[in-house]
C-alpha cells in the first residue's frame, strides 16, 4: 500500500490555485469549498493518486475541473446553472485600495462571469496560472487549438466589455 | 505574446482562500481515511460474527461436513483424469460389448436369414440399348 501523501504540504502548495480556479469556474463559494473538500478527501483515500502525475499542480487542476463538471452534471442543466451564477455578484479579486482599481476589478469579475464556463476556464489558466496552451489542453482534455481559440474569444469579449473603463484608467 | 490588456489582467491579485478552510478541509480528509479503514474492519467483523452465529450451534457437525468436503475434493482431484488425458485415450470396446454384439448378430441371422445383397452383386446387362436405337432398328427392317 502506497504511503499516505502529506496533505498539509499539498494544501499549502496548491489550495490557493485550486480555490481561485474553482471559484472562477463555479462562481460560487460554497461549491468551491465542497469541491476542494472532495479533492482532498479523495487524495487522503487514494494515496497513490498523485504518484504518476508529472506536474502536481496541473494534475490537481484537472481533478478540480472534472469534479466541478461532475457537480454540474449531477445538478443537471449545466448551462442554466452557469447562467444563473454568471449573473450573481462575486468578489473574485482581492479588494483594492483605490476606487478606480476597485471598479475595474468588479467589472472584470462580472465580465468573467458572463463568459461561457469553457472560455472562462481557459482564460483563467492562461492568465493566472501561466499555463501554455498545450498544458491547458492537457488539463481540460481538449486540443491546443481549441484552447487557443477559446482564449482568443474570451479575451476579446473581456476587452470589449472593459474597454471604456480600461481606456479611462490606463 | 501579451499585450497591455492581458498584462493588466494578469496583475490583478486574486482573492485569497479563507484561512479557516485549511484546518476543516484537512480534518475532514484525514477523518475520511480513518472512516474508510474502520468501514473495512467493520465489514470483516460483521461477516465473521454472522458466520459464527450460523456455525456456533453445532460446531462439530459443521467441522465434520467441512472435513468431508475436503476429502471428497481430494479424492476427486486425485482420481480424475485431465481433459487432455481423456482425449488421448484410445476408444477400444470392452470384450463384453463385443460378445453381446456378436450374439445379437447371430440372433438376427436366425430370425431373418442371411441378408441377400443382390442389387449390389448383380452384373450390369450389356444388351440394353437406348430406346431411340431400338426404334431405328425397327424402321430399318
Amino acid at each position: 500500500m502506497p504511503a499516505a501523501p502529506d496533505l498539509q504540504l499539498i494544501y499549502d502548495e496548491h489550495a490557493q490555485a485550486l480555490f481561485a480556479f474553482l471559484l472562477n469556474f463555479t462562481r460560487d463559494e460554497n461549491d468551491t469549498r465542497d469541491l476542494l473538500q472532495e479533492i482532498f478527501t479523495r487524495l487522503a483515500r487514494e494515496p497513490g493518486l498523485l504518484r504518476g502525475a508529472r506536474e502536481e499542480r496541473a494534475f490537481l487542476i484537472r481533478l478540480a475541473h472534472n469534479a466541478a463538471i461532475d457537480l454540474m452534471r449531477r445538478r443537471g442543466a449545466r448551462q442554466k446553472y452557469h447562467d444563473r451564477f454568471a449573473e450573481d455578484e462575486l468578489n473574485f479579486f482581492a479588494s483594492a485600495g483605490y476606487p478606480d482599481e476597485t471598479a475595474f476589478r468588479e467589472s472584470l469579475s462580472r465580465a468573467l462571469g458572463e463568459l461561457p464556463a469553457d472560455q472562462r476556464a481557459v482564460v483563467h489558466l492562461k492568465l493566472w496560472e501561466n499555463l501554455t496552451f498545450e498544458q491547458i489542453a492537457e488539463v481540460l482534455e481538449i486540443s491546443p487549438n481549441t484552447a487557443a481559440s477559446r482564449y482568443r474569444y474570451g479575451l476579446d469579449k473581456l476587452r470589449d466589455r472593459l474597454r471604456p473603463l480600461y481606456e479611462e484608467i490606463k | 505574446m501579451n499585450d497591455d490588456f492581458e498584462k493588466r489582467l494578469q496583475r490583478q491579485p486574486l482573492r485569497k482562500i479563507p484561512s479557516e478552510w485549511r484546518e476543516e478541509i484537512l480534518r475532514v480528509a484525514e477523518a475520511s481515511t480513518r472512516n474508510s479503514k474502520l468501514e473495512t474492519t467493520n465489514s470483516f467483523s460483521t461477516l465473521t460474527s454472522r458466520l459464527s452465529s450460523i456455525l456456533w450451534p453445532h460446531p462439530k457437525a459443521w467441522a465434520g461436513l467441512a472435513a468431508l468436503w475436503v476429502v471428497i475434493a481430494a479424492v476427486h482431484f486425485a482420481t480424475n483424469d485431465s481433459p487432455v488425458e481423456i482425449a488421448q485415450k484410445p476408444e477400444t470396446p470392452s470384450s463384453e460389448a463385443v460378445v453381446i454384439l456378436q450374439q445379437q448378430q447371430r440372433l438376427l441371422v436366425e430370425l431373418v436369414g442371411p441378408v441377400a445383397r443382390k442389387d449390389i452383386d448383380r452384373p450390369k446387362r450389356d444388351d440394353v440399348q437406348p430406346r431411340s436405337d431400338r426404334r431405328l432398328e425397327i424402321l430399318c427392317t
